[in-house]
């Protein structure tokens, strides 16, 4: 057991950054994203013995903050403010300034999306899971996810607009 | 042929078997519309991936990486400092002279302008207060990827980490695309560069891969013979060293 959860621990660390960008795709305030990455590791660490060993384990992951996240979704609506002005304040001078209006531009339009189509989008756009693992993460059939991935991003289309200038 | 908007979101999600993915491509090479269509859908899906892409590369916040060690480990007990010892002489792990004879097999270009102007800024290196510091990929990589666990498909190759006279942990890493190597060491606001070589990129024109144990570039090689204070860190040592957020 001493050795298996040492092992745990250090796979967990290997995820955290893709565990804080899932997050960041969910809740667009960075404490609010890093408290549910936080929460997920907890539970893990505390549930590990549900980890099946066929399972990968940021698929076991991204479903536990899917769920902590929508465990805490009735008080999120009331706090998400649409912009951050304070953010974008302070990166003026910065050279990273464009990315991180962009990234700000992107979370405005994903926070408007429905949960599960923002869930859909998050987890196969952003993370890049295939449809049965994002499927098995959403804990839907393969075809419910596609059908709100469909509907997510005819959304952000209409939101975002055709990007033209493709990244190279 | 007429395809549904499903499938053809699900051609740019690479979610295709063989034969529906043949039959689409057949249809955009005849229809432009249909081109179109399958385009739209690429590039939303790398224009998400990039905005959120920087997120990958910012430091993990210390609170986080205690929840991973676990509660009891967290206690910032005053014997803290001495969680990480330095292996002995002679332990295990003491990697840096055969890095050092690949080394000089290896023709290096020292990093020209060229290369400083098409990766600093829009790569994985940014301008920092006058210095150089990883961000995105190679910011994640210095950060999480152990050098004993990774595996040569990664984009990024981590070589040794050890001390440095200063006290602050330092790695050398290389990449294939851009074809960099160097040496960083960890400060507050993140991986600063200390070195920062070009290489050759005989591994991205064929698309093959690296040797697992990458050859470490000439100047890089002398920064670490100049920078380290004993000996390179072994595996558990580097393992603690990231529990510990890469802070001595």
């Amino acid at each position: 057991m001493g050795p298996a959860i040492e092992d745990l621990r250090d796979r967990i660390i290997d995820i955290l950054p893709r565990l804080r960008r899932f997050a960041r795709s969910l809740a667009r305030d960075p404490h609010d994203a890093d408290d549910l990455v936080q929460i997920t590791v907890e539970r893990a660490l505390t549930h590990a013995d549900q980890l099946h060993p066929d399972s990968r384990l940021a698929s076991w992951l991204f479903g536990i903050l899917r769920n902590a996240w929508i465990d805490e979704g009735r008080s999120r609506h009331r706090r998400e403010p649409l912009h951050a002005p304070e953010e974008l304040a302070e990166t003026v001078g910065d050279p990273t300034a464009g990315s991180q209006a962009e990234l700000l531009c992107v979370q405005d339009a994903l926070a408007r999306l429905p949960e599960e189509q923002r869930l859909a989008v998050s987890l196969v756009l952003i993370e890049g899971l295939s449809y049965k693992e994002a499927a098995h993460v959403m804990n839907v059939p393969i075809g419910t996810l596609t059908s709100r991935l469909a509907r997510g991003r005819e959304a952000l289309q209409e939101m975002l607009g055709d990007t033209s200038e493709a990244p190279r | 042929m007429r395809f549904s908007e499903e499938v053809l979101m699900a051609y740019a999600d690479n979610e295709l078997d063989e034969k529906t993915r043949a039959a689409v491509e057949a249809a955009m090479a005849t229809d432009p519309q249909i081109a179109r269509h399958v385009a739209h859908h690429q590039r939303m899906r790398a224009r998400l991936r990039s905005a959120f892409e920087p997120v990958i590369g910012q430091p993990v916040p210390a609170r986080l990486l205690e929840a991973a060690r676990g509660a009891a480990a967290t206690a910032r007990d005053p014997g803290r400092s001495n969680v990480i010892p330095l292996p002995r002489r002679g332990a295990r792990g003491g990697s840096l002279p055969r890095w050092a004879a690949l080394a000089a097999s290896l023709a290096i270009g020292v990093l020209g302008g060229w290369l400083a102007f098409r990766i600093v800024g829009s790569g994985p290196i940014t301008m920092r207060n006058g210095h150089m510091q990883a961000r995105g990929l190679l910011a994640a990589a210095l950060t999480t990827q152990l050098a004993s666990r990774q595996s040569a498909a990664q984009p990024v190759q981590i070589g040794v980490s050890f001390r440095s006279k200063s006290g602050e942990y330092c790695r050398t890493f290389s990449m294939r695309a851009p074809a960099i190597a160097g040496l960083a060491c960890h400060a507050a606001q993140g991986w600063r560069l200390q070195v920062l070589t070009g290489t050759p990129e005989e591994g991205a024109a064929t698309g093959g891969y690296r040797q697992a144990a990458s050859p470490v570039a000439a100047p890089v090689v002398a920064a670490v013979n100049a920078e380290i204070s004993g000996e390179p860190l072994d595996a558990r040592a580097e393992a603690a060293a990231r529990r510990e957020g890469w802070t001595p």
